[in-house]
């Protein structure tokens, strides 16, 4: 009954990590523009993710070691730095999106301008980081965020075609604006592949003491925790096919668009949720990243980290998410376009996959730290293929958002 | 026991079990005709900067001195007879605050994040 409650419980905490600005802002995009094409792409990224977070779940409960600890541990320190000097700009960059997404939402609430909420909405999410402990945020990020729902009931409602749907699922050659579309597609894996989020759970693992007991709970939090993420990224872009696009909105390319999605559904209603869901899910996302840069530097430098413990007693450890969150508001204080900043961020994440990716290959294979929990066929072919993935990526990343980046 | 593979860049906790870094650097002692025999592991930024290059190395060491004065100009060093068990970390019969490694942390405990209310 206490493993049933934890893998509920993190099956609804995964929500909170997986819908984020990114996954919200590239799902309404790629809808508004293609309709349901590109559902196979939030589709594979959630499957990538799923192996992923299992892995790294896996490799905490059974090693008793972060995948930062692992990866500085096993690679050494010189090759540690590349990864960590990466995810931290990476995630630097999202932790801005995200405070962004939360300033846009409060735009839409109150009429005040987003970047003055920047600061705010930076000082609240440090506040908790400060005073609360792992098992409160978990908790609440993940109970809050039950409200994004509201885009599958809106899906839902909208009696889409199904079998259309279905046929999104299957990868297939764009129709129009090419460039346009190979990049929303890098954009949505980027937005759905997440270091931090397979980087944060291991150390969640670490945090709430998971041990061997814990490996089926693990496979069935990363199994359905990441498929109910998806779902509703799916829910999002279904919505956006269907309601963006038959009122003339075909490209996003002003987050004022956005709030009109679930208006013809809910009517006012719709106004309140929408603007809810993009508050919750980017709060819930900017805290965990804001903490995830600092279990990143600790572990990588072998300093204490826990938030179950006062700031005090670890120093380093709070000055680097204090640091982390007041840097990452600059941008948004200074009127920098949170959609673009998003959108930008979702495909360097994706180009820096490699660097984060390639590590799983070698940990989870290596029996002094898995022992015989290491990876089977399955899930080496996953990595391998994620990795290939990443590698492509990275190549064709920069040249798209040259010439189909908005 | 490989030693590189083994030791380097794991977690290093004193007796009371707090994380005080990793294993940045090995200290080992030549012996003629016999094999070289570790004395001391190493910790802190001047030894990471040093794994990656002389010039890097002697670089922080300079900053480390401007920042913290001459005693920190030279690595932290935890001699080896001081080990008590290696496992997923391996524990030094130490106790960190008896010895420099913390000293920034403290400063920023004293000066920074101790003022904050709340902490």
């Amino acid at each position: 009954m206490k493993k049933l409650m934890e893998i509920s419980l993190g099956v609804v905490t995964s929500v909170g990590g997986f819908l984020e600005v990114g996954s919200m802002a590239t799902a309404a995009q790629a809808g508004a523009m293609f309709g349901f094409q590109l559902i196979w792409a939030v589709v594979l990224g959630t499957i990538c993710i799923i192996f992923l977070v299992e892995m790294s779940g896996r490799f905490a409960a059974v090693s008793h070691h972060t995948i930062s600890d692992g990866i500085r541990e096993r690679f050494g320190f010189n090759v540690f730095l590349w990864p960590l000097l990466a995810a931290l700009l990476v995630n630097f960059l999202v932790l801005s999106a995200e405070i962004g997404g939360v300033a846009i939402a409060l735009e839409f609430a109150t009429g005040i301008g987003f970047q003055w909420w920047a600061l705010p909405v930076a000082l609240l999410a440090w506040l908790l980081l400060w005073k609360g402990t792992f098992g409160f945020i978990e908790k609440g990020v993940s109970i809050l965020g039950l409200v994004t729902l509201c885009f599958v009931v809106g899906a839902v409602m909208l009696r889409p075609d199904w079998t259309a749907v279905a046929r999104g699922a299957v990868p297939s050659l764009p129709v129009h604006d090419a460039a346009n579309y190979w990049f929303m597609a890098v954009s949505i894996l980027g937005a759905s592949i997440s270091p931090y989020l397979f980087m944060f759970y291991s150390s969640g693992a670490i945090e709430d003491r998971w041990d061997k007991s814990y490996l089926g709970a693990n496979r069935a939090i990363a199994g359905l925790g990441m498929t109910f993420g998806g779902t509703i990224s799916i829910g999002v872009l279904i919505v956006a096919a269907l309601v963006l696009a038959t009122h003339g909105v075909t490209q996003v390319d002003d987050y004022h668009q956005l709030p009109l999605m679930l208006i013809p559904i809910f009517g006012f209603w719709g106004f309140v949720l929408f603007v809810a869901s993009l508050a919750i899910a980017c709060f819930g996302a900017a805290l965990e990243v804001g903490l995830q840069q600092a279990y990143l530097v600790a572990q990588g430098f072998g300093w204490n980290w826990g938030e179950d413990r006062k700031p005090r007693d670890d120093p380093g450890f709070s000055a680097t998410y204090t640091i982390s969150l007041l840097l990452a508001a600059i941008p948004i204080a200074l009127g920098l376009d949170p959609l673009k900043l998003t959108i930008f961020s979702m495909a360097l994440t994706a180009a820096s996959l490699p660097l984060t990716v390639v590590p799983f290959l070698f940990l989870l294979n290596d029996e002094r730290y898995v022992g015989e929990h290491r990876n089977g066929i399955i899930s080496n072919a996953a990595v391998i293929f994620i990795i290939a993935l990443g590698f492509v990526l990275a190549a064709v990343t920069i040249p798209l958002q040259i010439f189909g980046g908005t | 026991m490989k030693l590189l593979r083994d030791l380097l860049d794991k977690q290093v906790v004193d007796r009371e079990q707090v994380k005080i870094g990793k294993v940045d650097g090995l200290v080992a002692e030549l012996r003629p005709g016999k094999p070289p025999r570790i004395i001391a592991i190493e910790l802190g930024s001047i030894t990471l900067a040093r794994r990656l290059g002389a010039r890097p190395g002697r670089w922080m060491a300079r900053l480390a001195v401007k920042l913290g004065g001459k005693q920190h100009g030279q690595p932290h060093r935890v001699a080896w007879h001081k080990v008590k068990d290696i496992g997923v970390d391996i524990e030094f019969d130490i106790d960190v605050r008896e010895t420099s490694i913390f000293v920034w942390q403290d400063w920023l405990r004293d000066h920074v994040i101790g003022r904050i209310p709340g902490a």
